[in-house]
């Protein structure tokens, strides 16, 4: 079993709050509660106007409410500027490279932060 | 860049009841993911073992924790359903066994004796769940079935403070236990 996070922590705000699924889906703009369900099953993933209503509506910011999905996003962008640094390094040394290498760098997650 | 703690252990807590079982996921002491109690009429066993593997496939917990079905004396029906639950093999997924009177003996160190007392000690320690607290129950009541969501929470609550107790052993004697140590030592009741 994994020991990351969820990829969203919609429910349990939700049900700290009292809120029912269809109160959520009525304060997001919507008739049933369906598309609530989806995503507190990690069905669907919200597009950014929905996270930032749901971030609103649970006063909390969208990466404690995503939190899940951030570290996957995270390690999916540090894994690319890993091979981007690995092509710069080999195709050229001028100084603009190396500063694109010290950015790159500093998203890069180290091996051992790595789920 | 800092990482979250990628290794806090997310655990499940299961009290079958006679018309369903209450659960309770929590990923610390005092950070429930999701709690409830399904209701499973009939007291079907494959249907009610349906939906716990159901919550295993959605949360992926580490560890899994029911009441001992040994000695326990829960009806015939939830005790089934524990050597049923305790018979449950998914890659990774830990299952631990806890005995009323463990429980009790835990909380009893923290003031709590009776199960209404647990339940409010628990209330206290995870506000999330204060809501779902029943209302004391008089003799002539029958339980509450919201109770069994705080039975459930018992047991995780049981298996976080014998965790940290271990963990502040291993630390005494110098050895490193193999599960993660806890981040921060559950703190139960004031």
């Amino acid at each position: 079993m994994a020991s990351h996070k969820l990829p969203n922590y919609i429910r349990h705000h939700r049900k700290r709050l009292g809120l029912s699924q269809e109160d959520v889906a009525f304060l997001l703009g919507w008739n049933g509660s369906a598309q609530t369900s989806r995503y507190e099953h990690f069905c669907r993933i919200p597009t950014l106007r929905t996270a930032l209503a749901l971030s609103y509506i649970f006063q909390s910011s969208i990466h404690e409410l995503f939190s899940g999905e951030k570290e996957e996003v995270e390690e999916a962008v540090s894994k690319r500027a890993q091979i981007l640094e690995e092509q710069l390094q080999r195709k050229s040394s001028s100084r603009a490279a190396a500063r694109k290498l010290d950015f790159l760098k500093s998203i890069i997650i180290p091996k051992a932060g790595r789920l | 860049m800092t990482r979250p703690n990628s290794h806090s252990s997310r655990v499940l807590a299961i009290d079958p009841t006679t018309h369903g079982f209450g659960f309770t996921i929590l990923e610390s002491p005092t950070m429930p993911v999701d709690w409830g109690m399904p209701v499973i009429r009939k007291g079907d066993k494959e249907k009610a073992l349906v939906r716990v593997t159901a919550l295993i496939k959605q949360y992926e917990p580490n560890v899994l924790i029911i009441e001992e079905p040994k000695g326990s004396r829960r009806c015939g029906r939830v005790r089934e359903l524990l050597e049923a639950i305790s018979l449950i093999k998914v890659k990774g997924l830990k299952i631990r066994r806890f005995s009323t009177k463990r429980v009790k003996k835990v909380f009893r160190a923290f003031g709590a004796q009776t199960k209404y007392e647990i339940a409010r000690a628990i209330a206290h320690q995870v506000p999330e769940l204060a809501s779902w607290l029943p209302r004391f129950r008089k003799p002539w009541m029958s339980e509450d079935k919201r109770t069994s969501i705080f039975d459930a929470a018992a047991l995780a609550l049981t298996y976080f403070h014998s965790r940290s107790i271990r963990a502040r052993n291993s630390e005494r004697t110098g050895l490193i236990p193999d599960s993660i140590v806890v981040s921060a030592p559950p703190v139960l009741l004031n």
